[in-house]
Parts: structure tokens; sequence; C-alpha cells
């Protein structure tokens, strides 16, 4: 079983189940037969292009049957699968691309024009597949192809090929808390060992039905497909989550099992979308997962609240360099363990350390390092960055946090995060957590903003419920929660607060954002967000 | 300006920096990758304040938001019958089965 490729999981999936619906998608309902079929056409197609292992083929492509098949049929013709955000503007595509030399890109016509800005040819790309292309293309160099050619050119069988499990499957660019993107290597061993521990832990069977709003170009809608497709069940895409009442409409009519969010997804859910009304039509939704970072008590005791009766609620934490997960909390323990983060995934171990790599006692607090078969084998071409994350101990995952008796670990913020206020050493989660524990934000992020006096003194933006909301209200909930010290400085409120495409606050973005004109101190009315910084896209 | 003109403006000014880069009235924002959820919710507060209308949690759908032409079907249908909430608009999220 350890010597499976990422591919397999599709392959033996369509071989026990051929006529089950693999994927959905608007009208669309494809088989396993014809999306291993069609992806053994793209793997076929690929190799008569001479595309050899290891190679990088970029995609610039929704969440779709044709990234599905793409993705897939780039690990069954032994390339690496390399999928990047389509949202991503020319310069920074043309960045990342120079990074990665990719000998071929798939691009939607959502990401066409940009790909085009970034002018392929002077990247050494070879050949483009467009599917259902919009633009005249001139390549000199690059060839263009529709999509819809290349899947007619290429045969049906399994390729049948075989190599290491550690050979690379896919690198996938992470934001990151700063600095440029790193793109993180993922061998098949890595993805499959994950894969195979969120099946065991979710108890994943050819019965369930996931609603998919989250990109697959990030690890965590990654793991959604490979998770679904190793047991044979379904995915369910839905790119309108912009539109949440669209998509609880579609989880009662297909009457899925399983939802994934990121805390934004879920706090857009409980705020924005009629979930109570369907509360009673949701007979079928087994659990929900929520994972991308922390989300506050508040959040998740609502999320309890409003959520159908028999539906669990499975808290979690990953990283890209885990290849998405590495702990949970089981839901029958979430109202004990309400703040933690879990317990190490079947085949992850994770150690609380301190700064010269000892294991701390339970209780004292530290990083999370974390090691098993999912541990990325390190950043494309950064040797540096790779040197600092991993060692002898495993991935430094750059979160602090503690172990308590019973083994559960919490995490209580980032290393990079902490803020230094006049002499005192400042975790932003402990704050925000206080402030959305008032009951009168959406969400909240507290940050430090240059002071001649203290160093850094404390701001925080925040999204309100209830646009009549004051600074001072919300200040005044937080006096029996936090001293003196931790209360912000100043309050300004906003409509939405910058993110990464992976839905993570964007910090810098959040900063460029205070500093803005548009942000009134304190005012009664929000002002509209402005974009996060370079090119970031701002979206629950 | 009519109706179609003001959401326009609003969408072009708000969220295209000024430039209708051969913005149609029947674009997807979503497909065209013009507004992003964020974008959709500036839209619905734009159409509150300016409109003086409500909208519910169950109006925020693709067919009654995801382009201009739609936005303003929409606006007139709320409008129409001011004050009944969501009953009025068009194109409700459906009843599941």
């Amino acid at each position: 079983m350890g010597e499976r490729s990422v591919h397999h999981l599709l392959e033996n999936s369509a071989r026990l189940h051929p006529q089950r619906t693999a994927l959905i998608h608007d009208s669309e309902r494809v088989s396993y037969g014809r999306l291993n079929q069609e992806a053994n056409c793209l793997a076929s197609f690929l190799r008569q292009q001479g595309v050899t292992a290891g190679e990088r083929v970029a995609l610039l492509l929704e969440n779709s049957l044709c990234y599905v098949v793409s993705y897939y049929g780039i690990l069954k013709a032994g390339a690496v699968a390399v999928p990047l955000n389509p949202e991503l503007k020319a310069e920074g595509l043309g960045e990342l691309l120079r990074d990665l030399e990719p000998r071929m890109v798939i691009v939607s016509r959502k990401a066409e024009h940009a790909l085009r800005e970034s002018d392929p040819d002077r990247l050494g790309i070879s050949l483009v597949l467009v599917q259902d292309p919009a633009l005249a293309w001139s390549g000199g160099h690059a060839r263009i192809l529709p999509w819809e050619d290349a899947l007619e050119q290429g045969g049906t069988e399994d390729p049948g090929q075989c190599g290491s499990p550690d050979r690379l499957a896919s690198i996938i660019y992470t934001s990151g808390s700063t600095g440029k993107p790193k793109g993180v290597m993922l061998s098949h061993r890595n993805i499959v060992a994950n894969t195979d521990s969120i099946v065991a832990y979710l108890g994943l069977t050819e019965q369930d039905i996931q609603m998919v709003v989250l990109p697959f170009f990030y690890v965590m809608g990654k793991s959604l497909l490979n998770t679904h497709v190793a047991v044979g069940g379904t995915v369910v895409l839905n790119n309108n989550f912009a539109y949440p009442a669209s998509v609880i409409a579609q989880m009662a009519s297909e009457r899925v099992t399983g939802f994934s969010g990121v805390p934004a997804t879920y706090a857009y859910l409980l705020h924005r979308s009629p979930l109570a009304a369907f509360r009673d039509r949701l007979s079928e939704l087994r659990y929900c997962t929520q994972a991308g970072g922390h989300m506050s008590r508040q959040i998740k005791e609502q999320l309890i609240e409003a959520l159908p009766p028999h539906t669990r609620l499975f808290v979690m934490y990953g990283a890209t360099e885990a290849a998405a997960r590495l702990s949970y909390v089981e839901p029958e323990r979430l109202r004990e363990k309400m703040e933690s983060i879990g317990r190490p995934i079947p085949g992850v171990t994770i150690r609380v350390v301190d700064d010269q790599g000892r294991e701390v006692a339970r209780g004292e607090s530290g990083e999370l390092v974390a090691s098993g078969a999912n541990i990325m084998q390190g950043y494309w071409r950064d040797r540096e960055a790779t040197a600092r994350a991993l060692d002898h101990n495993g991935y430094h995952t750059g979160d602090l946090g503690y172990q308590d008796a019973d083994g559960y670990l919490y995490v209580t913020g980032r290393k990079d995060d902490l803020l230094k206020v006049g002499g005192h050493r400042i975790d932003p989660q402990e704050i925000e957590d206080a402030l959305m524990a008032s009951g009168l934000l959406l969400e909240v992020a507290v940050l430090g903003v240059q002071d001649e006096l203290l160093g850094k003194r404390l701001v925080a933006l925040a999204v309100p419920l209830d646009p009549a909301t004051t600074a001072g209200t919300l200040l005044a909930g937080c006096l029996d929660r936090l001293p003196r010290h931790k209360l912000p400085g100043e309050v300004r409120f906003v409509q939405a607060l910058p993110k990464y495409p992976s839905s993570k606050v964007d910090r810098p973005g959040c900063l460029a954002l205070f500093h803005s004109p548009g942000a009134d101190a304190g005012s009664e009315r929000p002002a509209p967000p402005q974009p996060g910084t370079s090119g970031e896209e701002v979206r629950p | 300006m009519s109706l179609q003109e003001e959401i326009r403006q609003f969408i072009v000014d708000t969220f295209l920096f000024g430039e209708d880069g051969g913005l149609r009235d029947d674009s997807s924002f979503l497909q065209e990758g013009i507004v992003d959820s964020t974008g959709i919710l500036q839209l619905v507060s734009f159409l509150q304040e300016r409109y003086l209308i409500s909208i519910e949690d169950a109006e925020l759908i693709p067919d009654n938001l995801d382009s201009i032409g739609k936005v303003a079907t929409f606006v007139r249908s709320k409008q129409a019958a001011p004050g009944t909430g969501q009953a009025t608009a068009q194109a409700l999220v459906p009843e599941p089965a």
C-alpha cells in the first residue's frame, strides 16, 4: 500500500465503481470511469508532447472538471502538477512562472489574459492548453492548443507507470505570513499518507458527498478532492460562495454529507446566509470541518447551535507543508477542548520545543514541530527557507503553543506575529478572541503600529455585525476579559478584512488598510475596504 | 441617470477603478472576476442605502446580483413592493425537495 501514487487513488475508484458519480459541477455529473479515461487521455497527450518525469505543468484553473482531469492527468504522465491561483495578475504570475520554469501551462478563460500578458514565450513555456479560449494568441515559441483538442489526441488506458513514491507530485505555493510566496514540494508519499489519515479519522466512505467551495489550488481544497476520490465518494463543486444562499440550497438539494471551510467561510455562513432557515433540510449533513487558521470560540459555539443536531463539527489544524493536515479535535470532545487544535492525526507526531529544539514539559510554551510521512520535501529552489523550516526534529510550524495534560495541543499565536508593546510581549490572537467574544463582530485583526513611546501600540481593525456598533461599546465589553495594557488603543471599523486568496487574514494588508484614509477611527459607518497589498484578493 | 447606469457607475468606480473594460449588462461579476465575495457585500450595502431596500440573506444568489442587468431587475422588483422583504424578490432560493 505504501507504494501508491496519488493518481492510483483515482484509478482504484474507477476500477471499483466506474459508474459512480465522482464530480458534480452545475448541471454536469461525471462518473469515475469517465474522469479516469479523460485523465488518461491527457496523460497520453502530455507524453506524446515529450513531457517527462519531474517537469512542471502549471494549472491556472478554477475548480472544474478540467482542473480535476488535468491534475490527475499530469500525475499519470509522471509530471509535477503546480496549481496556481487563476486570479493572479500578469506581474505576480510572471514572477511565479519564472521561479517555476514549467514546461506547459493549462489555463481557463479567466486567467487567459494574465497568462498572455506575462509572455509565456519569454518564460520558456513550450505548450499552452486553453480551455474555451477567448483571445487571439500568436505564439512564437509556445504552441497554443484548445484543451478539448488535447483530450481527443490521447489514449484512454491507464499508463501503468510507477516510480518511487518519493518523487515530486505537486508544488503548492503558500503566501505565508510575510514575504514572497514559497513553493511547497509534496511527494506522492506525502499526499497519499495524509489522504489515508484524513479518510481514517473522518470515517469517509463511498457514500460521502462533499460540497467544495474552497479552491483546489490550495492544500485544503486539494485534500478534499484526494480524500473523496480515494474512497469513491462525490465532490460537488460550487464556485459561487460569494452568494452563500445558493451554496446552502445546493447542499440541501444534492444531499451533501460533508462541508469544509476556513474561519471566514463559517463567519459568512453564520451571518450572511440562510443557514438557520435550511437547518432542517440538511438532513444528510454528517459533518463539517474547519481548518485554515484559528476560529474564535464565539463562532464555534454559534456554529454548533446553527448546524443540525446530527452534524458533527471537526476543528482541525494543518499546513501546506504538511500536505494538509496535522491534528484534529474529535467532535465529542470539542466543547471540553474548545480552544484546542486537538491531537495529531494517525501517522503524525507533534512536539512542543524551545529555541534550542528541546522538548518542553506539558503545559509549557514552545514552537510546534511536526513529523510524519506527510511532511514536505522542502521549498522549491529555496534552500535557505527549507533549512529554516525543516531539521532533524521535523517541520517547524512557526506556531507557538502548548500541550495539556490530556495531550491536546493549543496554538497561542505565531512566532512572527508577537507584538512588543511597552515592554510586554503580546499575542494578538488573545486580544482578537476577547474582542470576538463581545458578540458584536464578524471578524477582527489586532495589529501593532509604530509608536514612539511604546515601540508598538495596539490597534484593531474590526468588521461589526451591526453598523451602529461603536469602539466604546466594543472595548467596554472587553474590560473584564483583558488587562488594560492589552486593550487596543484604537478601533477602526471596515466592511471586511483584507485576505489572501487562501482566505487567511492578510496582516500586512490590514496594516495598510489601517493607515489608509478610507478607514475612520471608531466611526459609526464602516468604510469600504481596500484590496490587500501586492495584488492579493479580498474575499471570505 | 437610469437605474442601470447608476449600478454600472458604482461597479466601474468601485471595482474597476474607473475603467469599464468592455463590461456588458450581462457580464457575470464572478465569472469575469470583477467582483468577489467581499465585493458582493459592498454592492449589497450600496443597494440598500441608495435605494432604501432591505436585502435578505436568502436573496444573495447569482440570479439576483451577478450582473448589472440582474441587479437592476432585482432592485426594481424590490421597489415595486416596498417593505415586504424577501417574498417580493425574484429567483429566490428554491425550496429543496
